[in-house]
C-alpha cells in the first residue's frame, strides 16, 4: 500500500495548487483526479478567466488548469488521473486511507487501489443545483455543466435553439458560449428581480440580443420524445407563478444553471462538522483559518468549503497545502508563517466589494463556528446581492481629441484587474483592493487597445473622434471571422440594431487570444450607443 | 424559485423514479427528514447516490414544513461514493493489497 505525506483528492485549481504547494514545501503528494483531463471546472471553460494576474486571468480556463498540471509534475507530485476516490476511512494512526478505482484504457478493465495518507486534503469542488418541474427530465434538458461538456470540450451542438435558466456567473458565461456555437438562444429567465452574475458578463449576451427576463422561470417543458416547448411565467413576490403570464418558447434544449453545491459525500463520511451557509452554496465543512476541518489531519480547499471562484479556489489550495506541510513539521517556519498571512490578505481582497462581502462574513463565520465564538451577523446567512446597474450610457470619446481613447464601461466592484496590467502606458489604476473600479487617465492613453481584448468582461471599447466620422472598437469573438469592408449591423449595449455601419479593421494577433478588435465607422452621434455588431449569418 | 412551481407528477429522482407526489405524501404523513425519506421511497439510493434529488427532497421538506435549510439535518453517507463493480468489493482483499496501482 502506498503512503504519502499529503493525499489531494480533486485536481481542479484548488486541488492542484495545494498539491504543488505542500511537494514545493517538501512533502511526498499524491493527487488523484476522476476526470482523465486536468483542471476540474477550468478545462471547460474556453472563456478569459476574470480575477488579478496573479491568478492567471485574461488565460482562457482550460490553458490555466493546463498550466497547472505543469507546474505539479514540475514540483514531483505524484499526479493520478482517471482515478475516482469512492471512500475514505480514518486509519488506524490518525492518518487517512482513501479508497481509489478507475478505468484503465490498456486492458479495457478497471484497476483498484488504496492510498494511504498522513494528511488528506479534499478538494472535490461542487455539483450543479437541479430544479425539477414537469417535463425536466426529458431529453433536452441539462445543466450548464453538460452544455459545456459537450459544447466546449467535444465540440457537439447540443441543439438549435435554447432557453438558459440562472443568470449567475455561469448561466451567463454558457449562453455566451451557445452562442459562439451557433446556437440560438431565445432567452435567458432568472427568478430573482436582479441579475445573479456580473454585469459585464450580462453585457455580452446582452449585445448579441438575447433577452434576460428577470422575475420569471420555466414552469414546464413539454414535447414529444424530447424537447420542443418550453412554458415560462413570472413571479410573484412569494414566488409563486402568476396566473396568465405564461408564454411558451419553442426550444430544443433547456440549460440549467440555477446554482452549486459543496460535493460533501468524502467529507461527511469521514464525519466532518458542516454548517449551512446559503452564500456558500448551502451545506459547507467547518475549517479553521489553515482550511483544516473538524477531524484533525482532514483539509478543504476550493469550492467545496464554500463555492466562490477560481482565483480563491487557487489562494485556498496553497493556503491548505502550506498548512498541510506545516502540521508535518516540513518547510521554513517564519516564511510559512509569512506566506499564509500573504494568501490570507489576497483572499480578502478577492472577497471584497458587493459581491464578495456577504462571501467574507459567511468564510468568517464558518471559521469562528468551529473554534467554538458566536456567529456573526445574519447579514452573512443571505446571498450575494448584485448592485443596480448605474450604466452611465452613452459617454462619447472625447470629441476633436486627436486619437481614439478607451472606454471603459465598467461599472461593479469585482475582482478583476487584467486592463490594469495590459495598458502599458499606466493609463488605468485599480490598485488595492481588487475589487476597485477601473479608473482612466484619459491623457495617458494612446488609444492602442491591449486593454480592449485583456479584458475578459469585454467592458472596453476604443472610441475616435478626431474624423469626420468617428470610430468605434470593440471585442469580438464569434465566427465567421470579421472582413474588413463589410457592411454590418451595428448594435448597441442591449443588443438592439442601431443601424448599418463598415468595419474598417478587424485585427487578431497571438497576443488578442482570439479575440478579435472590430472597428466601424459611425456617426459622431453614435460614438457612445454602438457597442457592437449581429452577427454575420453564414 | 422553491418547488412550489413544480407540479405533481415531476420525477424526483430517476434513478430510482421517485415523484415529488409521493415525497409530498411522505411529508405529510411526518416522515421529514431526507434519511426517513431516503428509506421509505428509495430516493437517493440508486446509481447517482443522491446528487440529483438530495437538495430537491430539501427543498420539498422545507416547503411543507417551514424549516429551514439550516434545520434540515442532512442524510447520512456511506461509502462507496461512486457507482463501482460489485466485483470491487468481492476482489477488495487480494486487490488491495497488491493493488497499487498506476
Ligand atoms: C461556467 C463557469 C465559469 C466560471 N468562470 C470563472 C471565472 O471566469 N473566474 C473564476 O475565478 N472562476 C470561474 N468559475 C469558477 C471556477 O471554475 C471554480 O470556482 C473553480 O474551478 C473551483 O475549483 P476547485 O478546485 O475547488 O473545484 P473543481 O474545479 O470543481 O475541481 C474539482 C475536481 O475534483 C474532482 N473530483 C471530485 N470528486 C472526486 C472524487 N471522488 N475522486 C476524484 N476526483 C474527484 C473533479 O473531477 C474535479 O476535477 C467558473 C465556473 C463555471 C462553472
Ligand atoms: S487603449 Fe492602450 S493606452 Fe489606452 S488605456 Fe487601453 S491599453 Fe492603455
Ligand atoms: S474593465 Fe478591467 S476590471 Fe472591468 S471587467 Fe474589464 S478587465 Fe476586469
Amino acid at each position: 500500500m502506498t503512503m504519502a505525506d499529503v493525499i489531494v483528492i480533486g485536481g481542479g485549481p484548488a486541488g492542484l495548487s495545494a498539491a504543488t504547494t505542500a511537494a514545493a514545501h517538501g512533502a511526498r503528494v499524491i493527487l488523484v483526479d476522476e476526470q482523465a483531463i486536468p483542471g476540474g471546472q477550468l478545462s471547460k471553460q474556453i472563456h478569459k478567466f476574470f480575477g488579478s494576474r496573479e491568478h492567471l486571468a485574461g488565460t482562457r480556463g482550460f490553458a490555466i488548469g493546463r498550466r497547472l498540471l505543469e507546474d505539479a509534475l514540475a514540483a514531483g507530485v505524484d499526479v493520478r488521473l482517471g482515478r475516482a476516490a469512492y471512500a475514505a476511512y480514518p486509519g488506524t494512526g490518525g492518518e487517512f486511507e482513501v479508497a481509489v478505482y478507475g478505468g484503465d484504457a490498456a486492458t479495457g478493465g478497471s484497476r483498484a487501489a488504496r492510498l494511504r495518507g498522513r494528511r488528506l486534503i479534499v478538494a472535490t469542488g461542487a455539483s450543479e443545483n437541479p430544479l425539477a418541474f414537469p417535463g425536466w427530465t426529458l431529453p433536452g434538458v441539462m445543466g450548464a455543466g453538460a452544455v459545456q461538456t459537450l459544447v466546449n470540450v467535444h465540440r457537439v451542438r447540443p441543439g438549435r435553439r435554447a432557453l438558459m435558466v440562472g443568470s449567475g456567473n455561469v448561466g451567463l458565461i454558457v449562453t455566451y458560449q451557445l452562442l459562439q456555437a451557433g446556437v440560438d438562444v431565445a432567452a435567458l429567465v432568472e427568478a430573482m428581480p436582479r441579475i445573479g452574475g456580473y454585469l459585464v458578463h450580462a453585457g455580452k449576451v446582452r449585445r448579441a440580443g438575447v433577452p434576460i427576463l428577470l422575475g420569471q422561470t420555466v414552469l414546464e417543458a413539454s414535447g414529444d420524445g424530447r424537447v420542443e416547448r418550453a412554458v415560462v411565467a413570472r413571479l410573484d413576490e412569494r414566488g409563486q407563478a402568476v396566473l396568465g403570464s405564461e408564454r411558451s418558447f419553442d426550444v430544443d434544449t433547456i440549460c440549467l444553471a440555477v446554482g452549486l453545491s459543496p460535493w460533501l459525500e468524502l467529507l461527511l463520511i469521514l464525519g466532518v462538522r458542516t454548517a449551512y451557509i446559503p452564500a456558500l452554496g448551502g451545506h459547507v465543512p467547518l475549517h479553521d483559518r489553515d482550511l483544516q476541518t473538524s477531524v484533525p489531519g482532514l483539509y478543504v480547499a476550493g469550492d467545496v468549503a464554500g463555492v466562490e471562484e477560481a482565483s480563491v479556489a487557487l489562494e485556498e489550495g496553497r493556503l491548505a497545502g502550506m498548512a498541510a506541510a506545516e502540521s508535518l513539521g516540513r518547510g521554513d517556519r517564519v516564511a510559512l508563517a509569512r506566506a499564509k498571512l500573504e494568501v490570507a490578505a489576497r483572499l480578502d481582497g478577492l472577497r471584497g466589494g458587493p459581491f464578495g462581502a456577504a462571501r467574507r462574513e459567511a468564510k468568517a463565520r464558518q471559521v469562528n463556528e468551529l473554534s467554538g465564538a458566536p456567529p456573526l451577523s445574519p447579514a452573512a446567512a443571505a446571498g450575494p446581492e448584485s448592485v443596480p446597474a448605474s450604466r452611465a450610457d452613452g459617454r462619447a470619446g472625447i470629441p476633436g481629441r486627436p486619437r481614439p481613447v478607451a472606454v471603459i464601461e465598467c461599472y461593479q466592484q469585482i475582482p478583476c484587474n487584467p486592463c490594469e496590467t495590459a495598458c502599458p502606458r499606466g493609463a488605468i489604476t485599480i490598485g488595492s483592493p481588487i475589487t476597485n473600479l477601473p479608473k482612466l487617465d484619459v491623457d495617458a492613453c494612446t488609444g492602442c487597445g491591449l486593454c480592449l481584448t485583456a479584458c475578459p468582461g469585454q467592458a472596453i471599447f476604443l472610441v475616435d473622434r478626431s474624423g469626420e466620422t468617428a470610430t468605434v472598437t470593440f471585442p469580438y469573438e464569434y465566427l465567421p471571422a470579421p472582413e474588413v469592408g463589410r457592411r454590418v449591423t451595428a448594435v448597441d449595449a442591449e443588443g438592439r440594431p442601431v443601424g448599418e455601419a463598415a468595419v474598417t479593421s478587424a485585427r487578431m494577433t497571438r497576443k488578442t487570444n482570439r479575440t478579435w478588435a472590430v472597428t466601424v465607422t459611425v456617426p459622431h452621434a453614435y460614438a457612445g450607443v454602438v457597442r457592437g455588431m449581429l452577427r454575420p449569418r453564414r | 424559485m422553491g418547488p412550489e412551481g413544480s407540479k405533481p407528477k415531476t420525477v424526483i429522482c430517476r434513478c430510482e423514479d421517485v415523484t415529488v407526489e409521493e415525497i409530498r405524501k411522505l411529508i405529510e404523513k411526518g416522515y421529514q427528514t431526507p434519511d426517513e425519506i431516503k428509506r421509505l421511497s428509495r430516493c437517493g439510493m440508486g446509481q447517482c447516490q443522491g446528487r440529483t434529488c438530495r437538495n430537491l427532497v430539501l427543498q420539498e421538506i422545507g416547503a411543507a414544513t417551514g424549516r429551514e435549510g439550516k434545520d434540515i439535518p442532512m442524510s447520512t453517507f456511506r461509502p462507496p461514493t461512486k457507482p463501482v463493480k460489485l466485483g470491487l468489493y468481492a476482489r477488495a482483499r487480494a486487490e488491495h493489497e497488491g493493488g497499487d496501482d498506476r
